[in-house]
């Protein structure tokens, strides 16, 4: 188990060497020359800018202070606003966005696993179909269709709720519903196929032939089993609401690290992108990292085996 | 009260797939004597495990169906097929225990197994935790697993498969039940293993006076444990009788078949070994006379038009073939099947 | 005792043969026809995405407008006679736009797809094939790739190369391939291990028997599933980085931005919003709905 962390963890350690490398690679490629035309910028900033990225030093030394800035979590100062820097903004708008994401994985993991085992355990029949509907719609409508609408027809036609902005807990459940719901979707098909494939199992047949309820089959053997695969992509569900937020934060304008990432995309801030860009992928490689391990101890057929694998 | 354990009559089993409904078993009839073992042996889709899940009550409804009319009378009193699924959980594992054919798969990868053979104390004997606990390390020991203070917080994938089929026979027999279905239990199993799990099951019977359902293709497992044996074909019962019967007096053409195609210790000589040509009929079309017919060699015309009843050999013993009808011309049966009692 | 008459005992002659097999036999193209045919979700799919097809090739030849000319004159027009989807704040008519939109969706999900099938096929044919180091060095090189976050590079690779469709691909290719070169690998590796090939290996087939009857039927099947899945994907792509102004250059129309831009005007021009939303969510159903049906037809543990 511990060389499985191991393993992991030196995976992604080179994962994010790999990423902070291929940024480094891309500043130094981006149309242009983003120095040179721009007119944006005072002579003084410019010098500042220069200073700071060492320009005119040769590539590797410049690599290598690049990256020692990085894992001393220097990201930089905005292109644009010289007078900003990354961190300062990435502190600002983080929490919002770390709000916002965690109610959506709350809400997507908690319905849609729910969903699943209602609509596996009432195969072919009503709540079934709903479930599979539920799956269909989160996959034909994503966040950037499904936003829209939803601030369109319950905010501004019934007026229901905020259709828009970032201030009261009324103002939450639209993002957080918009930011959800792709995940919850894909949730609770996956569980309920988990589940339909887990109940054919064997030891299914064996924890019947003990006389078990249908209750405690259901409980202790079912569910159980059917939530390993879901563990596995768990990681991914945290990766797809985080991307997904740059969407939802731009259709409800919550002001999160998101909507200032697509800002500064439109607005070509380049240190900004590049500085939230390693942010993110950070964030994302040790999110998958977590839910491998997570994975591991969960299951004792990796938990209790002395191998990597 | 009468002496049998079990009393299934006219079983009958579908399953309704998109392709139609199978008719897995067709009106099965046979009895089990307390403290009887009793084999049931067929090729592949015979209906044989299906016969075996019925009487446990383990088909999923739906696709699958026990038809009216059908009746498993267990312990001269319960009728099983009428039961409820709440009444039936209350027999499970208590009156009635099964182990599988697949050790690998039959137990909860996530579960320690002395959780696994807990439960069903707890449920049907109201053992606390720690009580089931002990009782589990016992049942352990009882069926030859070394160290079971130490094994009995293990996992499944910890054990070997042979080791993993005496935690189901453990699991199966925790909370001494009247009847065990073994459904080929062996069969996954290495050929040493293999003889392994049938003493500690003929040992375990002898201890607890368990009736044993042994559902096997394997004839020398049958002849190693079974007192009788009932021979399917296409989800009917066409032969059934002792050992001795069956093995040297067998009356079904089919049965004829089994035997010549099975090596034999007991017979001196070289035999070759005859395959059954062809294939068992499809269970969702079930032909309208005898299911063997096609693939008899003695069929006649009566054969493919109607089936065969139930024919008496002697008290037991008794076969679904129309070679045994009164009018039926006298075949030669094939020398190597039990040649020396001939007649 | 039942009743027969004596002349019944003759031997009957046996009709047919004895390996006769009952229930027709089809082969696996067949068969996965069949069930495709069958599942009315993914005949729904199918009947959609041809008739979006065919719009998106005459859909804006239909219409008397081009994707950019703007008409001043006629500025946010309701959907009417004149222009079905309505114009949008520059006088451009909204249905040739929506079309253009689904041309460019559709050209970029097959491309990629056919890119991510060709450059995985030959990754995870190459990586399976030689094994030993060579598989090793690969397999590592995923695992890093798989480590890192799709949207997130292909963001990066969008701001290194500028908006446009060619980039898109590009960049979708560059990273979307790993998954389908796992796969093709790891079908590689279990086929050439599985009983029946060895089975098939031992009653004297020919090598190109196996591949052409076992290995690619088997495989494939789950490829196709798979690239059916990709298209879909790299359209919600594409509509991702249009939407947040990375995807195609204006003023060519793309839905992404054709939503993004209809979000800012919902709440007087509502049908810039919905015209665009529904054509983009029918996409994204008669896809999926239609890589749903495939898997259930050409995935062949599921075959009863």
């Amino acid at each position: 188990m511990l060389r499985f962390i191991l393993r992991r963890l030196i995976y992604g350690v080179i994962t994010l060497w790999v990423l902070i490398t291929l940024t480094f690679i891309m500043m130094h490629n981006l149309p242009g020359d983003p120095f040179a035309n721009s007119q944006k910028l005072s002579k003084e900033a410019l010098a500042v800018l220069k200073k700071t990225y060492g320009l005119d030093q040769p590539i590797w030394v410049q690599y290598g202070s690049y990256l020692k800035k990085i894992v001393s979590f220097d990201f930089g100062i905005s292109f644009n606003y010289p007078t900003r820097t990354v961190n300062e903004v990435l502190t600002q708008t983080f929490p919002t966005s770390a709000e916002l994401g965690m109610y959506a994985i709350i809400v997507a993991v908690l319905i849609g696993l729910t969903l699943g085992v209602i609509a596996a355990l009432n195969h072919n029949k009503t709540w079934d179909y709903v479930a599979m509907l539920t799956a269909i719609v989160g996959v034909a409508a994503p966040a950037l269709v499904i936003g829209p609408l939803l601030s369109y027809f319950i905010g501004v036609k019934l007026g229901w709720l905020p259709p828009a902005l970032w201030k009261g807990p009324e103002y939450k459940i639209l993002p957080t519903i918009t930011l959800a719901f792709g995940t919850l979707a894909t949730m609770a098909r996956m569980m309920r196929t988990s589940m339909l494939d887990v109940v054919n199992q064997d030891y299914i047949k064996t924890a019947r032939s003990k006389g078990l309820t249908k209750f405690a089959v259901v409980f202790k053997h079912t569910i159980r089993n059917a939530m390993l695969p879901i563990i596995t992509i768990l990681g991914v569900a945290v990766v797809n609401i985080t991307t997904g937020a740059f969407v939802v934060e731009q259709i409800f304008a919550v002001p999160g690290m998101g909507k200032f990432f697509v800002q500064s995309i439109t607005t070509n801030d380049y240190t900004m992108i590049m500085g939230m860009t390693i942010f993110y992928a950070a964030l994302l490689i040790v999110a998958i990292m977590i839910t491998d391990v997570l994975y591991g101890l969960i299951d004792p057929r990796i938990r209790l085996s002395k191998g990597g694998k | 009260m009468s002496n049998n354990i079990l009393e299934v009559k006219d079983l009958k089993v579908s399953f309704h797939t998109y392709a139609g409904e199978v008719h897995a078993v067709r009106g099965v009839t046979f009895n089990l004597k307390k403290g009887e073992a009793l084999a049931i042996v067929g090729e592949s889709g015979c209906g044989k495990s299906v016969t075996s899940q019925a009487i446990m009550r383990l088909i999923a409804t739906p696709p699958g169906e026990i038809k009216k009319g059908s009746s498993i009378i267990f312990d001269g009193k319960t009728d099983i097929a009428k039961l409820t699924d709440k009444q039936m959980e209350d027999i499970r594992g208590s009156e009635m225990g099964m182990i599988f054919q697949d050790p690998m798969t039959s137990l909860n990868p996530t579960m320690k197994i002395g959780r696994q053979i807990a439960e069903g104390l707890i449920k049907h004997q109201g053992l606390s935790k720690q009580a089931a606990r002990e009782r589990a390390i016992e049942m352990l020991r009882l069926v030859g697993i070394p160290n079971p203070e130490g094994r009995v917080d293990n996992y499944p994938h910890q054990f070997s498969g042979g080791m993993r089929q005496r935690v189901m026979i453990a699991i199966a027999l925790a909370c001494n039940p009247k009847l065990l279905i073994a459904d080929e239990p062996t069969t996954a199993l290495d050929v040493t293993i293999q003889a392994q799990i049938l003493d500690l099951m003929r040992d375990l019977q002898e201890k607890t006076g368990a009736s044993i359902i042994l559902i096997t293709h394997d004839l020398g497992v049958v002849a190693d444990i079974a007192q009788r044996v009932v021979v399917m074909y296409a989800g009917k019962v066409v032969e059934q009788g002792t050992v001795d019967d069956i093995f040297y007096n067998p009356q079904h053409p089919y049965t004829w078949g089994l035997m010549r195609s099975v090596p034999r210790l007991d017979h001196d000589d070289n035999k070759e070994l005859i395959p059954i040509e062809g294939t068992p009929p499809d269970l969702i079309a079930p032909p309208k006379g005898c299911a063997f017919a096609a693939r008899c060699p003695y069929a006649m015309e009566v054969c493919l038009e109607q089936d065969p009843d139930v024919s008496k050999v002697n008290a037991g013993h008794s076969a679904s073939c129309w070679l045994l009808h009164p009018n039926a011309p006298k075949v030669e049966r094939p020398v190597e099947v039990g040649g020396h009692n001939h007649g | 005792m039942q009743t027969v008459t004596p002349d019944k005992f003759k031997p009957a002659t046996h009709a047919g043969n004895k390996e006769r097999v009952v229930r027709k036999s089809l082969s696996y193209w067949a068969d996965a026809w069949r069930r495709l045919k069958k599942n009315k979700l993914a005949t729904f799919g199918l009947i959609v995405l041809s008739l979006l097809a065919i719009f998106a090739i005459i859909g804006p030849f239909i219409q008397p407008y081009d994707y950019q000319s703007q008409d001043y004159a006629a500025r946010n027009i309701a959907p009417g006679t004149a222009h079905w989807f309505g114009t949008d704040d520059l006088g451009r008519d909204q249905w040739v736009r929506v079309w253009w939109g689904v041309r460019i969706s559709l050209f970029i999900g097959i491309i990629s797809a056919a890119l991510d099938f060709t450059i995985g096929v030959l990754y995870g044919g190459i990586s399976a094939y030689f094994g030993g180091r060579v598989d090793d060095i690969m397999q590592r090189i995923i695992e890093i790739l798989m480590g890192l976050p799709y949207m997130i590079i292909v963001i990066l690779l969008m701001m290194v190369m500028g908006p446009g469709i060619f980039t898109i691909i590009v960049a979708l290719a560059a990273v979307g391939w790993v998954g389908m070169a796992r796969l093709v690998r790891g079908q590689m590796l279990s086929l050439k291990e599985q009983e029946y090939v060895l089975a098939a290996r031992t009653l004297g087939a020919s090598s190109w028997r196996i591949i052409l009857r076992h290995l690619i039927p088997n495989a494939l099947g789950i490829i196709i599933i798979n690239v059916t899945f990709t298209v879909p994907g790299a359209i919600f792509a594409e509509a991702f980085l249009s939407f947040i102004g990375l995807g195609i250059k204006p003023p060519m129309a793309s839905l992404g931005s054709l939503v993004n831009d209809g979000m800012q005007v919902m709440r007087n021009y509502p049908y810039r919003l919905l015209c665009p939303s529904i054509v983009f969510s029918l996409i994204m159903l008669s896809f999926n709905l239609l890589g749903d049906g495939l898997r259930d037809a050409l995935d062949p543990r599921l075959r009863k």
